[in-house]
């Protein structure tokens, strides 16, 4: 730690870019490294979706018949794990290693090399989960959760199981993890231009900096009880084998203190993206801006006590039920106050439905539907009978592809002239967001239903009552996959051949429209000098003194 | 309104200034800011430790392993002295280095990491004479668990003192500055005091 | 406002009341039928919550709609919006209303949760701070009916200690209170019976004890709720609420019984699998041997 810092401490060599290669290579540029992060986990998007279709295959019947029920299981493991660790995770912070320094006016983030180290470990990882595919045992196949003791059976009786390999890969995936969260937590607080005081921060700077603070506060959590799995199942230790007195409930603990967290640092970087887009379409100041900001941290302060809500029928006692009830209903209302500030900002603006903003409004709807079922699983009684049904995928779903994934293809478009100096094709844009919206909604409203019935997740078989669910499901999830095609249509198309972008067009106030699309590698020619907060829509202050001086003479 | 442009204008040249300056990131504060954030996330690995080992004692009805009675404490102790007090000794070095006292500075170096070794020695000596193992139930494993995890950090840290005694050697070395020291001797007060709460857990609270 | 403002808005909140009271009533069709005493605590709730749910989504979503749908900008008017930054009235108001509902939806969740009483949480597990007797009200002056469940990987087994009977099936009285003790042999199992809204996870190597009251006589399903592995999706087993006179005799017959193995998917499956040589999947834990079970 200390020598990979005091070698970033060498101030890297900013070389100039050398074309499509530097992609490639160990670039210490948070713009390059950020377009890798994005293009990594697209891929892996790609595979978990893939995954999924199998998924959906296999659903739209209600037997078991397209594949064995331990392919079954590995497929669900390696969707959410792939998903979540490999897409979520990767794509909010690659895209917040690129926007970040340009929105605080900063160079590059706190420590470069560290920067690309940490996006390395991602491609190493990912290689090593995908690998244990090639295993005589097969992959990790009990659920992105893990529990024991489930996962440390091991019926080949091999030292490297599946499961051995999805602990690795999530401990390195951690590190990275942590390596990020520093950079990015130093970089904010240390690297501010003159004049950008933290009330001066975009609201999407804001956002990371409290999902990565929640990053450090309870991912070390999950490496504990990652060691410790590790142990049980490598060395033989009994800290969660029940015949040898360890307690399997343990493990669930560990687990939750940090997934239950981490789903805010999903989610707060795709607040950040509304924050940040809807004052552009809307010509409009973000509305109670402070307050907006101000609740991405209290979201993360409360994010960490309400864990047990996964819990409720591990054998919780009573009392434990009911606190976590509450403190996890409580999340609502800092949730709340930012989902009414985003329909103030819009309200009685001058709104343009491009691409980005439909992609925002379609997310904001179906989070707050999602909000709403969040709040019906922190009820106890009613979780006691929809737990571990479809209606919690359902749930998660509508926010981790509804509201997420959603907010990630509003802000790659958005930031798309930026990153590559090209226009988007906007036709193709509005088709995306139609089959993706339709899709979404036919695929996962019809699960609440099925889970509402009593139909259990992670079942490769069901009972033909709930046919009629799953066929919807599966059909609107084809969709979704389909929905991908005239988005990388238009990604690859426009980067290739579009049209040449100016710097800045969506008349958007912010720093990193005041810079060339691409920037240069180091951003600005002279540290900007803030002078006013953002979003200054509809009134004329300028946001720094030096606007000329940004640019190269 | 006069008075605030003028007072805006004579902000202005002093933060252009800063502006200009593109060196001006204090890049060893950032890693020294870094290096505190980072051990306050490592912090949580060892409460979480923490946490399951309470929790478990707390819950499980036959502690214990059979035939074990408990663990002696007098050695440890000596142990934890001399562990604690390095924390002082390496407090010494890093305060001669300031005065640019190079030799005391090495020879109090040095000192901290024998007294690092010793702790290290120590705790190995003791872990062959237990009569329960890792795979020794739950107590076995939680305790091997703790006090390696911590043992680890203890080598880790020498390794880094290692590190810095070997820059030390170089002509002109901390010229600019000492971070890597300034982070070395830091982390040791960490291990210090997660040994302290360690020792309370695992060998007081019996 | 004008009065027209304001009676349009009287107009548009009292319809999405009546729509939401309407997606109320609905919801009761979304959920199985309801077969325990508890099952009717939970459905009043969850019908409740999507009355509020309903009007929330439709407050939001309808102005959000509204916005798109008046409030474009035509395509070369390129002025800006009014530069409203916030407003300190509303933002107090929409932090009240949710915390004012926060407390509503929690008591009343709480309520429900203390007159079901199902007690099953383990009590020694944890360091507790006081043992919330509440919860464990209602029952001690019925007729209990005392019955042991096991689960193990994958299949079902339950226990009439009185009679000494076990059988794959769960027989259970009608209306009449009834307390199960589950363990499981190896991992964590979760018992779950969607008709009466009933859920809780068996953990190995203890036991624990639920509480309920059938109350419709039928025949529903009972599910592992907690992943158990390879077989997991075919850890099924029926639950027959049957009439006391029925359920007695039923177990009297049942008590001559010879023990005999139960059929189980699981076991079945895997072993057609095995003998037929169809093995494109990945190595997996045997199913245990079926449980023995009295002939029916
Ligand atoms: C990634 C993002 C994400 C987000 C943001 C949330 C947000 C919320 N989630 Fe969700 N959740 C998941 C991802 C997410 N969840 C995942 C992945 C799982 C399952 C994991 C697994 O099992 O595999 C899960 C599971 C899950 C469970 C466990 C269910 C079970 O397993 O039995 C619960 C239970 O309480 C829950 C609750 C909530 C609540 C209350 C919120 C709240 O934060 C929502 C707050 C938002 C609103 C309420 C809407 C806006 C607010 C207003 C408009 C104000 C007025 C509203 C009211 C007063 C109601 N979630
Ligand atoms: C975090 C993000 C995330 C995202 C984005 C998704 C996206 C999707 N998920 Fe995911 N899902 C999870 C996280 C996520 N999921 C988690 C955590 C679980 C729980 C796992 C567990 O229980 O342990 C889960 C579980 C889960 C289940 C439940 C399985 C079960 O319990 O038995 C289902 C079932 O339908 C499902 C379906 C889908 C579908 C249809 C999509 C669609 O949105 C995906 C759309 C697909 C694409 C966009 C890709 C299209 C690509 C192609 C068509 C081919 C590409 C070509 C090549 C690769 C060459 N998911
Ligand atoms: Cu510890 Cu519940
Ligand atoms: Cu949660």
């Amino acid at each position: 730690m200390i020598e990979s810092i005091s070698i970033a401490l060498e101030q890297p060599k900013h070389e100039p870019p050398t074309g499509w290669r530097r992609y490639f290579g160990f670039s210490t540029d948070h713009k390059v490294i950020g377009i890798q992060y994005l293009v990594t986990s697209f891929a892996f998007f790609l595979i978990g979706g893939l995954l999924s279709m199998v998924m959906r295959a296999e659903l739209i019947t209600p037997e078991s018949d397209l594949l064995d029920r331990s392919l079954y299981n590995s497929m669900f493991t390696m969707h959410g794990t792939i998903m979540i660790f490999l897409w979520i995770f990767p794509s909010l912070v690659g895209l917040a290693n690129y926007l970040v320094p340009l929105m605080i006016g900063a160079r590059d983030m706190a420590f470069p090399r560290l920067n690309a180290v940490a996006f390395w470990l991602v491609p190493v990882f990912g290689i090593l989960l995908m690998a244990s595919f090639f295993l005589p045992g097969g992959t990790a196949q009990a659920g992105w959760w893990s529990y024991p003791p489930v996962s440390t059976q091991n019926p080949t009786g091999n030292l490297i199981t599946g499961e051995a390999v999805w602990i690795l890969a999530i401990a390195i995936s951690g590190v990275s993890s942590i390596m990020g969260a520093v950079n990015f937590v130093t970089t904010i607080v240390r690297m501010r231009a003159p004049g950008m005081t933290y009330f001066r921060m975009p609201a999407y700077v804001w956002a990371v900096l409290s999902a990565q603070l929640i990053q450090l506060a309870a991912l070390p959590a999950l490496t504990a009880g990652a060691v410790m799995l590790l142990f049980d199942i490598v060395a033989g230790t009994a800290f969660f084998d029940p015949e040898r007195g360890g307690n399997p409930v343990l493990f669930q603990h560990f687990f939750w203190f940090y997934s239950h967290p981490a789903v805010y640092v999903m989610a707060l970087p795709a607040f950040g993206i509304f924050s940040e887009i809807l004052p552009v379409y809307a010509r409009k100041p973000l509305f109670g801006y402070r307050v907006v900001a101000v609740s991405s941290l209290l979201i993360s302060v409360v994010s960490v006590l309400v864990w047990v809500h996964h819990m409720y029928a591990s054998g919780t006692p009573g009392w434990m039920r009911m606190l976590f009830m509450f403190s996890t209903m409580l999340v609502a209302v800092p949730t709340g106050v930012k989902v009414f500030a985003w329909v103030a900002t819009v309200w009685r603006g001058k709104l343009r439905l491009d691409t980005p903003m439909l992609f925002c409004l379609g997310a904001i709807m179906m989070f707050v539907f999602a909000g709403i079922t969040g709040v019906m699983l922190a009820s106890v009684p009613v979780d006691i009978h929809v737990n571990n049904t479809y209606f919690v995928v359902g749930h998660f779903h509508y926010i981790v592809y509804g509201t997420i994934t959603m907010a990630m293809f509003a802000a790659l478009y958005h930031w798309f002239p930026k990153i590559t100096g090209r226009m988007y094709y906007e036709g193709l844009g509005k088709l995306h967001f139609v089959l993706a919206f339709v899709g979404t909604n036919l695929c996962f409203l019809p699960m609440h239903l099925a889970g509402l019935h009593g139909m259990v997740r992670r079942v490769s078989s069901y009972d033909p009552e709930f046919a009629f669910s799953n066929v919807l499901a599966s059909l609107g999830g084809f969709l979704l996959g389909m929905s991908t095609l005239p988005f990388i249509l238009n990604m690859v198309g426009a980067w290739v051949q579009g049209k040449p972008a100016p710097d800045n067009p969506w008349r958007a106030i912010g720093l990193e429209w005041m810079v060339s699309s691409p920037p240069p590698v180091e951003n600005f020619e002279e540290l900007p000098i803030v002078i006013s907060g953002p979003y200054g829509y509809g009134k004329s202050e300028p946001l720094v003194s030096n606007e000329a001086a940004l640019k190269p003479h | 309104m006069d008075s605030s442009i003028t007072s805006e204008q004579s902000i202005q040249p002093a933060l252009a200034d800063v502006a200009h300056d593109h060196e001006a990131h204090d890049h060893a504060g950032n890693s020294m800011f870094g290096f505190i954030v980072f051990l306050l996330s490592e912090s949580v690995i060892f409460l979480s430790f923490f946490a399951g080992y309470a929790m478990i004692k707390l819950t499980t009805p036959d502690w214990l392993p059979p035939g074990v009675e408990g663990l002696e404490v007098s050695a440890p102790t000596i142990n934890t002295i001399v562990l604690v007090s390095s924390s002082f000794v390496i407090y010494f070095a890093e305060r001669a280095l300031k005065q640019n006292k190079l030799v005391q500075f090495r020879l109090l170096w040095l000192l901290t990491m024998a007294m690092g070794t010793y702790f290290l020695v120590g705790q190995a000596i003791e872990w062959r004479g237990l009569q329960f193992g890792l795979t020794t139930g739950i107590y076995g494993g939680l305790f091997y668990l703790l006090t390696g995890f911590h043992g680890l950090h203890v080598l880790i840290g020498i390794l880094l003192q290692g590190l810095m005694l070997g820059r030390s050697l170089i002509p002109n070395n901390y010229a600019n500055g000492h971070v890597g020291v300034d982070e070395t001797s830091l982390f040791w007060h960490f291990v210090d005091v997660i040994w302290i709460v360690l020792f309370c857990l695992i060998y007081l609270w019996q | 406002m004008n009065v027209k403002t304001i009676s349009l808005l009287v107009v548009l909140v009292s319809l999405s009341l009546l729509a939401s009271l309407w997606m109320g009533q609905q919801a009761y069709t979304w959920l199985p039928p309801q077969a325990s005493a508890e099952s009717k605590l939970v459905d009043d709730l969850f019908s409740f919550l999507v009355v509020l749910g309903s009007f929330i989504f439709l407050g939001i979503t309808g102005t959000l709609l509204y916005t798109m749908l008046t409030q474009q900008a035509s395509r070369f008017d390129l002025s800006d919006g009014p530069p409203i930054e916030g407003s300190v009235t509303l933002e107090v108001v929409w932090t009240v209303i949710p915390v004012l509902l926060v407390f509503w939806i929690a008591g009343y969740s709480y309520q429900v949760y203390q007159q079901m009483a199902i007690r099953g949480p383990m009590d020694i597990v944890h360091m507790h701070m006081g043992t919330p007797s509440a919860y464990a009200a209602a029952a001690d002056a019925e007729p209990i009916e005392e019955i042991d469940v096991l689960a193990k990987q994958w299949s079902w087994a339950f226990h009439y200690p009185q009679q000494n009977v076990t059988t794959s099936e769960l027989h259970l009285p009608v209306d009449r209170r009834v307390r199960l003790s589950m363990t499981s042999e190896d991992v964590i199992h979760g018992f779950y019976i969607p008709a009466f809204r009933l859920k809780q996870d068996i953990l190995p190597k203890r036991t624990i004890e639920f509480e309920f009251t059938p109350v419709r006589e039928g025949k529903y399903r009972l599910d592992d709720s907690q992943f158990s592995g390879t077989y997991f999706a075919v850890m099924q087993a029926d639950v027959l609420v049957e009439s006391p006179e029925h359920y007695s005799q039923w177990l009297t017959t049942v008590a001559k019984g010879d023990r005999v193995p139960a059929v189980n998917s699981a076991y079945t499956e895997y072993n057609t699998r095995q003998e037929k040589g169809i093995r494109p999947g990945w190595p997996t834990i045997k199913p245990a041997a079926p449980p023995l079970v009295n002939q029916g």
